[in-house]
């Protein structure tokens, strides 16, 4: 393989790190957001 | 947990916040961008080691990050042992996981980079292991964060290795002075030019993705911060309606009950 190619692929892997990390952050504020309206929905604890 | 609502701003303060965020989001992205059209058309190609080179316009701040996050985390752990706020905590276990991010950044290209250089993917030396080290510390930070169903014991036991594990920073960041190793020298902020060959293009674009980095890392950290106040809206609206403790959004164990254990 080419210094060029493995140069592409350092890249690429960067891209998909931050790329993937965003991905986590944006599924856990769904799974919350979505449990937070849930929770609104319903009368405090007596 | 002191207090979950001190960290949990009103919708005005959030709709303000997540604008500002918003914006610095796109000043990021736009200088990564720049950043990247200078690591290939600015830059000239490395005499020696070919275009592989450009490797180091991201491994180096990767790093950068990596010690900064960790400061982060060191600086926020004491604050937090000292004051219990969870403003603190919240802020020191955000900076523990962009850290791992840019940390595991830097453990891949690294070797990416070794392959066709060096011949091999991974060697034994101070910097790659002590830099190994230094990521299992912050993820065992981050297991230690994530395994305990006490989250202000959690929070004390974290700030504790926060602070314990900053020590490998210095550690990591001097090895290739303190021993002999295959990782280069190369260049630093105070001394630029050190073994690098490098000229005003090479020096330009650095400078430019060091700061590109450091607005994308900026951002990450406010949007992992943000999650947290979530999550602490989220525990603090599950203790009034339900009585509990929210579990959160990763499956946690929940405590078993007294004598179900065999």
């Amino acid at each position: 393989m080419s210094t060029t190619a493995w140069m592409v692929v350092a890249f690429l892997a960067v891209g998909a790190g931050i790329g993937g990390y965003l991905l986590s952050i944006s599924a856990r504020t769904r799974v919350l957001n979505r449990r937070l309206e849930e929770l609104r929905g319903r009368p405090p604890h007596p | 947990m002191s207090s979950s609502n001190a960290s949990t701003p009103g919708p005005e303060t959030r709709t303000a916040d997540s604008a500002k965020v918003r914006s610095l989001g796109a000043a990021a992205w736009a200088s990564v961008a720049v950043a990247l059209g200078m690591m290939l058309f600015v830059a000239r190609v490395d005499d020696f080691n070919g275009p592989i080179q450009k490797i180091f316009y991201v491994h180096v701040p990767s790093a950068w990050l990596a010690y900064l996050s960790f400061a982060i985390v060191f600086v926020c752990s004491i604050a937090y042992l000292r004051t219990e706020s969870r403003r603190w905590d919240l802020l020191a276990h955000s900076a523990a996981e962009v850290g791992v991010v840019f940390t595991s950044l830097v453990l891949i290209t690294g070797p990416i980079w070794a392959r066709p250089i060096w011949g091999t993917w991974w060697q034994w030396d101070a910097r790659l292991t002590s830099t190994l080290v230094l990521w299992l510390v912050y993820v065992g930070y981050l297991l230690l964060r994530g395994l305990s169903t006490d989250p202000s014991r959690s929070g004390r036991l974290a700030a504790v290795v926060g602070i314990v594990g900053f020590i490998n920073v210095p550690i990591v960041h001097y090895s290739v002075n303190w021993w002999r190793t295959l990782h280069p020298v190369g260049p630093t902020v105070a001394d630029p030019l050190n073994n690098s060959g490098f000229e005003a293009p090479e020096l330009a674009t650095f400078f430019v993705a060091l700061g590109a980095f450091t607005l994308l890392f900026a951002w990450l950290l406010s949007i992992r911060v943000r999650l947290g106040r979530l999550a602490d809206e989220v525990e603090a609206r599950a203790l009034a309606v339900e009585g509990v403790r929210d579990p959160g959004p990763s499956p946690r164990r929940p405590p078993r009950p007294a004598g179900s254990e065999t």
